[in-house]
């Protein structure tokens, strides 16, 4: 009871951030027509793909060197799940981010420091999972992933700072910025960090789905495993004994 | 873990003189390397033209495929010191015979050696069919040494977690661009300000802020931490 009433106030408060996007804050200076607005949303998802990342890297790092238990399936399938929806999040912060690129700056893409970072993240992603698909057995897929994002988490402190070193940027800073504080209309900002906030926690319980609904196709993959006879004659119609359903 | 230092590193040597020995038997690795840098350089060479890359241009471009012939030709052949070793069973032996740090260490001096024999071998060419002046030359030797390391150390980590999976040549390149692409942006802009060479009024690389300087530590620090992190990870995907 308790999970559907959180998920029906996280549906308030998302209904509640897009209405304060179009009505509530005002339009930035500057801005062509209504395009600060996507703002609202083009934020929150980058900063949801970021957190993702964040998110997949501990998990795997518990997953290799935690001890209680150690080797959990658990914290593999948490980094998966973590993996997935950065990836859908890191699409759709990309997408938002290329159309209001075409408004104001005339092209959908000119390699910003911030493009590249999430180009990359979404390369990195995409190889994570294709690694995963290229293993068969569960626990060394479980391994091998693992190491990989652990890989991942030591390289992206690179991204971070030669990447925006060696090219300019146009991107708009009002909230990250070298000048350390807040540039930006009173208002927009509360709606900004109410969107933020709202789409972290649909991340986080979004995760805890995938996450649980991975737990259990593992579960009945082994239920299913474990009920099989061990010297099962082999179905010459492909049906395994215990499949059937 | 507990084994003294010297047991260590005379572990690690013998697998780096290990394999020398099995390369040098077939040289499979370094005829693919020099072969695959040597075509590819054929090819953006005669399609350059007789005249090859504008004046202009050429300290811009040039590092860029410079670095690219050397990407595609170790993710032609270092993916092979693991794959071997998995196609030819004989993981499990060295499972048993040697610590895996001082697994890691070893194929990554191999790696690294067999790079190091590529560069000196594609750079000079690279320099004479590109009729390019290299006004700091040390500068360009420092960036070869180091991102020839970094490769190396990238590779060998991602070549040990590919050997253990399906379709491990396209999986290589897949999961290596990534990690390395820090590297190679670094690489490209070292090069750069070697072929540039710093002069009043010459081209300059692009916004390069801090100078060399900066993006040689940085270099470095790629090639430390990604060879500490492959330390730390190399027994968790080794030993199963």
């Amino acid at each position: 009871m308790k999970r559907t009433a959180a998920a029906w106030l996280l549906w308030l408060w998302i209904a509640a951030v897009i209405w304060g996007a179009f009505e509530y804050a005002p339009l930035a200076a500057k801005f062509i027509g209504q395009s600060s607005r996507i703002l609202f949303f083009h934020v929150p998802m980058a900063w949801v793909a970021f957190v993702a990342f964040m998110t997949a890297g501990v998990a795997s790092l518990r997953y290799l060197f935690g001890t209680h238990p150690p080797r959990d399936p658990r914290h593999d399938r948490a980094a998966r799940a973590a993996i997935e929806l950065g990836l859908v999040f890191g699409v759709l912060a990309t997408v938002t981010g290329a159309i209001w690129s075409r408004i104001m700056w005339g092209a959908y893409w000119n390699w910003d420091p911030r493009q590249t970072s999430i180009v990359m993240a979404l390369i990195f992603n995409g190889a994570y999972l294709a690694l995963r698909d290229a293993v068969e057995d569960g626990e060394k897929r479980a391994r091998l992933a693992a190491a990989y994002a652990a890989l991942g988490l030591v390289v992206t402190p690179f991204f971070i700072f030669v990447v925006p070193r060696i090219t300019f940027s146009l991107h708009p800073e009002p909230v990250i910025n070298a000048r350390g504080r807040v540039e930006m209309e009173t208002r927009m900002l509360q709606v900004l960090l109410a969107s933020g906030a709202g789409f972290t926690a649909l991340f986080f319980w979004l995760h805890g789905l995938r996450t649980r609904l991975l737990g259990l196709s593992a579960l009945a993959e082994h239920r299913t495993a474990a009920d099989a006879p061990a010297f099962a004659p082999i179905d010459p119609a492909g049906a395994a004994p215990g499949t059937s359903n | 873990m507990s084994r003294p230092a010297s047991t260590w590193a005379r572990e690690a040597a013998a697998v780096f003189a290990k394999e020398w020995r099995s390369e040098l038997r077939t040289r499979y690795a370094l005829n693919t390397l020099a072969l695959f840098a040597i075509n590819t350089l054929v090819v953006v060479s005669a399609s350059l033209g007789p005249l090859g890359a504008a004046p202009g241009r050429a300290t811009e471009t040039l590092p860029v495929l410079l670095w690219l012939i050397l990407l595609f030709a170790a993710a032609a052949g270092l993916p092979r010191a693991f794959v071997h070793e998995e196609e030819t069973q004989t993981a499990t032996a060295l499972r048993l015979a040697a610590t895996p740090s001082a697994l890691f260490c070893g194929k990554l001096a191999y790696s690294a050696s067999v790079l190091a024999a590529l560069e000196a071998l594609v750079a000079p060419l690279f320099l004479a069919v590109m009729n390019l002046d290299v006004p700091r030359p040390g500068l360009l030797v420092a960036t070869l040494a180091a991102g020839g390391f970094g490769l190396a150390a990238g590779s060998t980590l991602v070549a040990a977690i590919i050997a253990q999976a399906r379709g491990q040549g396209t999986l290589f390149a897949v999961l290596s661009f990534p990690v390395l692409l820090p590297l190679l942006l670094l690489a490209v802009e070292l090069t750069r300000a070697a072929f540039a060479g710093g002069v009043p009024g010459g081209p300059e690389g692009p916004v390069s802020q801090g100078g060399a300087g900066v993006a040689m530590v940085q270099l470095l620090l790629y090639d430390g931490a990604v060879t500490t992190a492959g330390l730390m990870l190399f027994p968790v995907v080794w030993n199963p």
